[in-house]
């Protein structure tokens, strides 16, 4: 167990503020995976989101400082900054180029599953094999979608969180939300049908 | 209200955020249409199947990355900080530090003030200044060689 497993994000944020960098580390920690699935979902890329995460992580960093709680939580303050970091990245000329080329990464050998499914050695191969397919059929449909539908879709149902707090993060209101989500629900359904 | 309208009071549901009132019109509108019992279930299904598809980095290599780099940063910073707070110090602060410092050396020129060496005129250690002017010496002179 580390020395700061115990403190809030809250508390980390205050002592970070007060200029310890060890207390940001446990912040590192703990937000790394989830900044890095939804840079992931929205470059699409394993390398490009390796990137995003490091340049949110030195941002966030570097204007900790200005970061006010009373406006939103750390985790949102950071997917913000994440998500700003990926639309710009996947709108920059460089992507536009070289979309064509590498379209993307078909095994990612430190990737695995949320509950890790295929490294657990009870699971016959069938199992595995049925559940490796599911993934790509949804990585693929995900993908189809549009990206304010995508990142919705993904912060409600892989990162459980509000109406709101997405608002914050899509700086959108929580109508929009609302419909992003339900538009996206409808529309992966077809694709996952056909 | 139209099926469109439920359909989307079941992705408000999902997500709990859907009121009791609306809640109840929607179990009760769900008990008699077939079609939206069926979007229902696709929906739930989608919800399991997402939770499958997390990603998930397997080490801790771009935690420990993403530190050492903010550990890098650190410490540039700590070293232009000094710099940056002597940028902070007021124009006039400095004048008068200057002024107060270097009293002693009033009326110098800077390379004078700046130079480690004493500023006191050379020709005036080779050349005695006995009052007396170019013309007094050259009398004096012309007066010793008459009187041989």
């Amino acid at each position: 167990m580390g020395r700061f497993e115990s403190l809030s994000d809250h508390e980390l944020v205050k002592a970070s503020q007060n200029g310890s960098e060890g207390y940001f580390g446990e912040l590192v920690d703990r937000h790394t995976n989830l900044v890095y699935r939804i840079a992931r979902s929205i470059t699409g890329s394993h390398e490009e989101a390796e990137d995003i995460v490091q340049e949110t992580f030195l941002r966030a960093f570097k204007s900790i400082e200005k970061f006010d709680e009373s406006k939103s939580t750390f985790k949102t303050w950071l997917l913000t900054i994440a998500r700003n970091q990926s639309i710009n990245i996947v709108s920059s000329f460089r992507r536009k180029t070289f979309k064509f080329f590498s379209d993307r990464d078909e095994d990612d050998p430190e990737l695995e599953f949320s509950s890790n499914p295929l490294s657990q050695e009870t699971q016959d191969a069938e199992t595995q094999l049925s559940i490796k397919q599911q993934f790509h059929a949804m990585e693929k449909a995900l993908k189809k979608l549009p990206e304010r539908q995508r990142s919705a879709l993904l912060l409600k149902s892989q990162e459980s969180m509000s109406y709101e707090e997405i608002a914050v993060v899509m700086d959108i209101s929580v109508s929009s939300v609302e419909s992003l989500i339900f538009r996206a629900r409808k529309k992966i359904i077809k694709l996952v049908e056909r | 209200m139209k099926h469109m309208e439920y359909q989307k009071q079941i992705s408000l549901l999902l997500d709990g955020a859907l009121d009791s009132p609306s809640q109840r019109k929607l179990v009760d509108h769900l008990s008699e249409c077939a079609d939206c019992v069926r979007v229902y279930e696709e929906m739930v299904s989608l919800n399991d199947s997402l939770a499958t598809v997390k990603f998930s980095l397997a080490d801790h290599a771009l935690a420990d990355n993403v530190k050492a780099r903010i550990s890098r940063h650190s410490s540039s910073f700590r070293y232009s900080w000094n710099f940056s707070l002597l940028k902070q110090v007021p124009i006039w602060a400095l004048i008068a530090a200057l002024a107060v410092g270097v009293g002693d050396k009033a009326g110098q020129t800077l390379t004078e003030a700046l130079s480690a060496q004493d500023a006191t005129p050379k020709i005036d250690t080779l050349l005695q200044d006995n009052s007396e002017s170019l013309s007094d010496i050259a009398l004096d002179f012309g007066m010793a060689e008459n009187s041989q």
